[in-house]
């Protein structure tokens, strides 16, 4: 977890993509449908990344896409799904029932305690619960511990020190200083345990500029910059933008039928789009500025979910 | 107000009442979270906190904000909207510190699959190898159920037969007892299930940890909620049913869920459902 000391780290989206590996284990930043590293998931996509181990807490298209395109073999999320609104995950959830992927199902607490186990350099550290639950069926690696003090028997669980983590955030500048808005979910975390981070941000601004609305994510955790406007599509990015609702309900059906309608969704927008310029022209400038107009009136905010 | 305007009010349908039962098993005073993809949860703690528990402290389920005045409940469970007038922000970890170390009073949980002792299968139908269903998955639950205060746990889905089972094929979050143990011998100090909601009636847990029927929607019978139930249903000897909800009540419930977002819980036959103050049953409207 050296950190990354160089002062100008601002790459194009495809650079900062090729330095992931095979088989990478990758945190995904964002949650549900905000804030989710959308064109990083779309670049991975594209450069056609293979065997990753992806880990996060819950999480919906950003996953299901990745699983969809076959580029994920370890699942170790703690929730893949859209909600009552859309429903279950239905790539995650086919691949998970033929057992093309290995599902690790984890828990929010779990892996923010594994992070912390990372970011404190500790070979483990104890979660009070876990037991009783058959999620410790799922993960072997698992021990138990008994308090030196209490006597308490508490599960022990490893370090999470992910390869990379991807992150999207409204606002940075060419050092890699990030400011996001609230709820940051697991990202802190995430960067100060990983190896990496990669980002990308809606708009680079000026040291300054970054300063003055404050550093969630400082650049010595920062290995990559990316400028990606609508980087986190169809996911929100507030204050930029609402997430598309009807455009998750589009992906949905079509993971769904599977076959030929998933092939066709993936073709049209991920494979088929060779750049993410080309991805939001596809997507249409009129959309995207609709999905900003949240902040017009409460009616406005209310019709983009209906 | 409007004579027709009054008549709404006191028409009611299933989704309605059915928050108002959740939004009552919160006290006030209490510190309380509700999972995402928990409509009828999240709506039930904004009618609490605006009608008998105006002092608790309301977490949201994945924005961590505290006491948000939401203009609309979205559908999804992390978004700005959920933050406005929030008096507070909590970060991720300050929510599941707080939580883990017993500062909270109480959780919502539903599940796929929910036994007597109110264990919880959001992970997967079916064996685990090969699901026949994989649901979702637990977020934070398999942590936070063995040391929240109280556990209120719901389902819009036990008419199905599939969901009150007399064995869960896979315990994400644990209830009163598990093969495992009981929630003393694993040293949980969180009190577990308190209250199971229904669409059929209200389940509370007896000393030995097991549901049993309390109360019931007055179109339903005692014998519903046995043919729908995959374990032997207790029945309490005071069994009554459901208390109505207020007029207030359904004011701030629908104040705060405009979109209805509540609804997409149910099954489209259960919304025909209809209720009336006067008449408790078959209101027309």
């Amino acid at each position: 977890m050296a950190f990354h000391l160089d002062t100008d780290k601002l790459v194009d989206l495809d650079r900062a993509v090729r330095s992931i590996e095979d088989g990478a284990l990758v945190a995904l930043g964002g949650g549900l449908s905000a804030r989710l590293p959308m064109a990083l998931v779309r670049e991975l996509i594209r450069q056609g990344r293979s065997g990753l181990h992806v880990v996060g807490s819950a999480h919906s298209i950003d996953v299901d896409v990745l699983i969809a395109t076959g580029t994920v073999t370890v699942c170790e999320e703690s929730y893949v799904g859209f909600e009552q609104d859309l429903g279950l995950a239905p790539a995650y959830r086919r691949a998970a029932e033929t057992g093309t992927i290995e599902v690790r199902e984890s828990c929010c607490v779990t892996i923010l305690t594994q992070l912390r186990a990372a970011e404190f350099g500790l070979p483990f550290l104890p979660v009070r619960g876990v037991k009783g639950s058959d999620i410790r069926r799922l993960h072997p690696e698992y021990r138990e511990v008994v308090c030196p003090f209490t006597g308490e028997t508490l599960v022990a669980v490893p370090p999470l020190r992910p390869d990379v983590a991807l992150i999207h955030a409204p606002l940075g500048d060419r050092r890699g200083n990030l400011h996001l808005d609230q709820p940051y979910v697991l990202d802190e975390r995430f960067a100060a345990a990983s190896r990496n981070v990669i980002a990308t941000v809606e708009r680079v601004g000026s040291a300054e500029e970054v300063a003055a609305a404050g550093v969630t994510i400082p650049a010595h955790l920062v290995s990559a910059v990316a400028e990606v406007p609508y980087g986190a599509h169809p996911a929100s990015c507030y204050p930029a933008y609402a997430y598309d609702r009807a455009h998750l309900g589009e992906y949905v059906r079509a993971a769904t039928a599977g076959g030929s309608e998933l092939a066709e969704y993936l073709d049209r927008y991920l494979t088929g789009q060779p750049t993410e310029e080309a991805y939001r022209k596809l997507v249409g400038a009129d959309r995207l500025a609709a999905l900003g107009q949240w902040s017009e009136s409460i009616d406005a905010w209310k019709e983009l979910f209906r | 107000m409007s004579a027709r305007a009054k008549s709404n009010e006191q028409c009611f349908s299933i989704d309605e009442w059915f928050v108002v039962a959740l939004a009552r098993t919160i006290r006030d005073r209490e510190v309380v979270f509700h999972g995402f993809g928990s409509p009828c949860a999240q709506v039930a703690m904004h009618v609490a906190r605006h009608s008998h528990a105006r002092d608790m402290m309301l977490v949201e389920g994945a924005t961590y904000s505290i006491n948000p005045e939401p203009p609309f409940i979205p559908p999804t469970g992390n978004d700005l909207a959920l933050e406005q007038g929030a008096s507070y922000r909590m970060r991720f970890e300050e929510f599941f510190d707080a939580a883990i170390r017993g500062d909270v009073d109480r959780m919502f949980l539903s599940g796929g699959q929910i036994d007597r002792y109110g264990n919880t299968n959001v992970t997967a139908v079916g064996p685990l190898e090969r699901p026949k269903v994989k649901l979702g998955g637990g977020g934070g639950g398999c942590n936070l159920a063995a040391t929240i205060g109280h556990l209120s746990l719901w389902t819009t889905r036990h008419r199905s037969g599939r969901t009150l089972v007399e064995h869960c094929d896979f315990i994400t979050d644990m209830g009163h007892r598990t093969p495992a143990g009981s929630r003393a011998e694993l040293g949980f100090a969180g009190g577990g299930p308190e209250w199971l909601v229904t669409e059929l009636g209200v389940f509370d847990f007896d000393d030995g940890g097991q549901a049993r029927l309390r109360q019931l929607f007055p179109d339903v019978s005692v014998d519903t909620v046995r043919a729908a139930t995959g374990f032997e249903v207790q029945v309490a000897s005071d069994l009554r049913s459901v208390p109505l909800p207020s007029s207030a009540e359904i004011a701030a419930l629908r104040a705060v869920d405009p979109l209805g977002v509540r609804r997409s819980e149910f099954a489209p036959e259960e919304l025909r459902r209809t209720f009336s103050h006067g008449q408790s049953v078959g209101c027309a409207c």
